[in-house]
């Protein structure tokens, strides 16, 4: 992706995604993630309501992954990556944190993404991610989600919901660093000020 | 004389490699110039235009059969929901656990092997399990080999391919089957621990993605639910009537075919859907058509008697006889069955494979374990070929880092098809 000055259009189209709530980017994720293709959009806003009350409600935990910052984000269209191997590692793009920050102040956000707050949201964001793959974390999302896919008598197996455990990051990073909005709208923002140049064509990096 | 055609036929591998020209039109003209060099006359018994153009044109008509059957049956377990329905209900089941989605993944990639090949097969279980894979955490590079893993761990299973080799080499579609039988547990190992290493050695990866919160794009998939169960065993049906009831390969197709319809259409809608998905299939078939077309015109140029007779002492020369020797010297060779290389059977391979046999170098049953171990590894790791391209650029990756990772392990299993070839046939 390759960062543009944002257009009247453009800018009118954040405009736009500011007031849709939260809850609304949730279900755009999900929509988005393939295996929820002809789910009905309210199963979707229940299931983004409850990864969202799940990811708010997580307490805060320090990372262990190392922190490291490199360019192409843009390139890439993304802001910042976990790789669990070989050794726990939070990559956060610098380009795209750059133009994060510019975005916020020109659309008049600065209230909602303090200086500063998206870095610090991205260390958070990736930190869930850490944490969901290890122990309770996953089976407690799981519970929350309750997507029943066999009963037995009274014995129940949860189902997987993909992208589920992105919400609850974004949701997580949202209370953990004082945000005014889930960084799914600052996400959105910066998916319309970016234009599209390099990435998977499914459309998600994730 | 048989250096000329050597020369000929590297001729045709440097246009084939740097893309000068399409494989298919390279192999017509690489068969054309072989017979005139081997001496056969325009018209009559054995000559360019009767025996190589009008003979060999059709000459694997059964294969290209079998090939839009194939693409047919796709056609349906894509139109149906079936393929999709068999990646959603992995993910949700062992979603939590990526090294379970990714076999999982693996699982329906071989089924969908089975039934059809290249770029088709690729995106019928990896435009949903690619994405899915990711979304979980595999890495994109290990996303990508896993459908193509899982390809080729079904391929030893995929009917036209037996029709195909037993076309080819002129053997028996039993003897083509028996060693698809003592290949098949090569593959499915390799692709089976490509998937334990490759997730333990890369772990997971997360992104925060700039495109996950953007309006969702309406598609076609949208408006499809989930196959029923008894849809989903669809992939199984023409290979259990084939490998367990011994039909033939094409009523096999056929009965899968007719299978994923009464299985997931109202009746009404049946005509409908059967006509539109064979239409799709034609267009789906006809790059795999054009190439059988052009690989039977090149099996007839150097099946020529002039051809065999120039080639004969040259090829016997630099083939190995010893097994050792055999397996040594072929596994070596492996790399050059990547890049269109002239060991790859869908293209000049097939000639030189034609050659072994007609010169009565090794049995036929022999070059047939060479040419499927190498399709093995071609079917995966070969940048150029269709499969691995959609695939890795679907993943958002380079076809060469889904060639480096995959390599290794395709190349072992090859080696594999090797021993089994030197130990049972030289």
């Amino acid at each position: 992706m390759t960062a543009v000055p944002p257009g009247r259009a453009a800018r009118a189209a954040m405009e736009e995604l500011a007031a849709l709530d939260d809850v609304e980017f949730g279900v755009r994720l999900l929509a988005n993630t393939p295996t929820h293709e002809g789910r009905d959009p309210e199963l979707l806003r229940r299931w983004a309501r409850a990864a969202d009350a799940y990811g708010s409600a997580l307490a805060p935990a320090a990372s262990t992954a190392r922190v490291v910052e490199s360019d192409g984000g843009l390139a890439k269209g993304l802001l910042a990556r976990y790789t669990s191997k070989p050794v726990p590692t939070v990559e956060l793009f610098t380009d795209t944190l750059t133009l994060a920050e510019e975005l916020t102040d020109r659309l008049g956000w600065r209230h909602w993404y303090p200086a500063g707050s998206v870095r610090a949201a991205a260390i958070a964001h990736e930190a869930v991610h850490e944490r969901l793959h290890h122990g309770q974390a996953k089976k407690d999302l799981k519970l929350a989600l309750d997507h029943v896919v066999l009963r037995a008598g009274r014995h129940r197996l949860y189902g997987h919901v993909a992208g589920a455990d992105e919400i609850a990051a974004h949701s997580h990073a949202r209370t953990a660093c004082g945000l005014g909005r889930s960084p799914l709208l600052l996400t959105a923002a910066l998916a319309t000020a970016a234009e599209p140049q390099h990435g998977s064509p499914h459309g998600r990096e994730k | 004389m048989g250096v000329v055609i050597l020369l000929v036929m590297a001729a045709g591998v440097a246009a084939m490699l740097t893309r000068r020209l399409p494989t298919a039109f390279a192999l017509v003209i690489l068969a054309v110039v072989i017979a005139f060099v081997a001496g056969a006359p325009l018209t009559g018994e054995n000559s360019v235009l009767d025996t190589v153009v009008q003979g060999g044109a059709p000459m694997l008509a059964a294969t290209m059969i079998a090939i839009l059957l194939g693409s047919w049956l796709g056609r349906l377990l894509d139109e149906t929901g079936i393929a999709g329905t068999l990646v959603r209900k992995i993910v949700e089941f062992g979603g939590d656990r990526p090294v379970v989605v990714a076999l999982g993944v693996l699982a329906v990639s071989t089924l969908v092997g089975t039934v059809t090949g290249s770029a088709p097969a690729a995106m019928l279980a990896g435009i949903i399990g690619i994405p899915a894979m990711i979304a979980v955490g595999i890495p994109k590079v290990t996303a990508a080999g896993t459908i193509l893993m899982g390809i080729a761990a079904g391929m030893p299973f995929e009917l036209p391919i037996w029709q195909f080799f037993s076309t080819a080499l002129e053997l028996p579609v039993d003897t083509v089957r028996g060693f698809m039988m003592k290949l098949f547990p090569f593959a499915l190992a390799a692709a089976v621990l490509f998937v334990l290493v490759e997730t333990r050695r890369r772990g997971v990866e997360h992104a925060w993605s700039l495109r996950s919160a953007s309006a969702a794009p309406v598609s076609r998939r949208r408006q499809l639910g989930d196959a029923p169960w008894y849809a989903l065993l669809t992939p199984l049906v023409p290979l259990v009537l084939a490998l367990g009831f011994e039909v033939a390969i094409l009523p096999s197709m056929l009965a899968g075919v007719l299978y994923a319809l009464v299985t997931t259409t109202r009746p009404r809608e049946m005509n409908k859907r059967l006509l539109r998905t064979l239409y799709g299939a034609f267009e789906v078939a006809a790059a795999p058509i054009v190439l059988f077309i052009a690989i039977g015109i090149l099996l007839a140029a150097v099946k020529l008697p002039g051809a065999v007779e120039s080639l004969e002492p040259l090829v016997k020369a630099v083939s190995p006889q010893n097994p050792v020797l055999f397996v040594v010297v072929f596994t070596l060779l492996v790399p050059l069955c990547l890049y269109r290389g002239p060991l790859n059977v869908y293209g000049l391979g097939a000639g030189i494979a034609g050659v072994l046999i007609a010169a009565g170098i090794y049995p036929a049953v022999a070059v047939l374990g060479l040419a499927t171990s190498y399709n093995q590894v071609f079917g995966v790791s070969d940048p150029t070929s269709t499969q691995t391209v959609w695939s890795a650029q679907y993943a958002g990756v380079t076809p060469q880092q889904v060639m480096l990772r995959t390599l290794p392990y395709v190349w072992a299993v090859a080696l594999g098809g090797f021993c089994v070839t030197a130990a049972s046939y030289l």
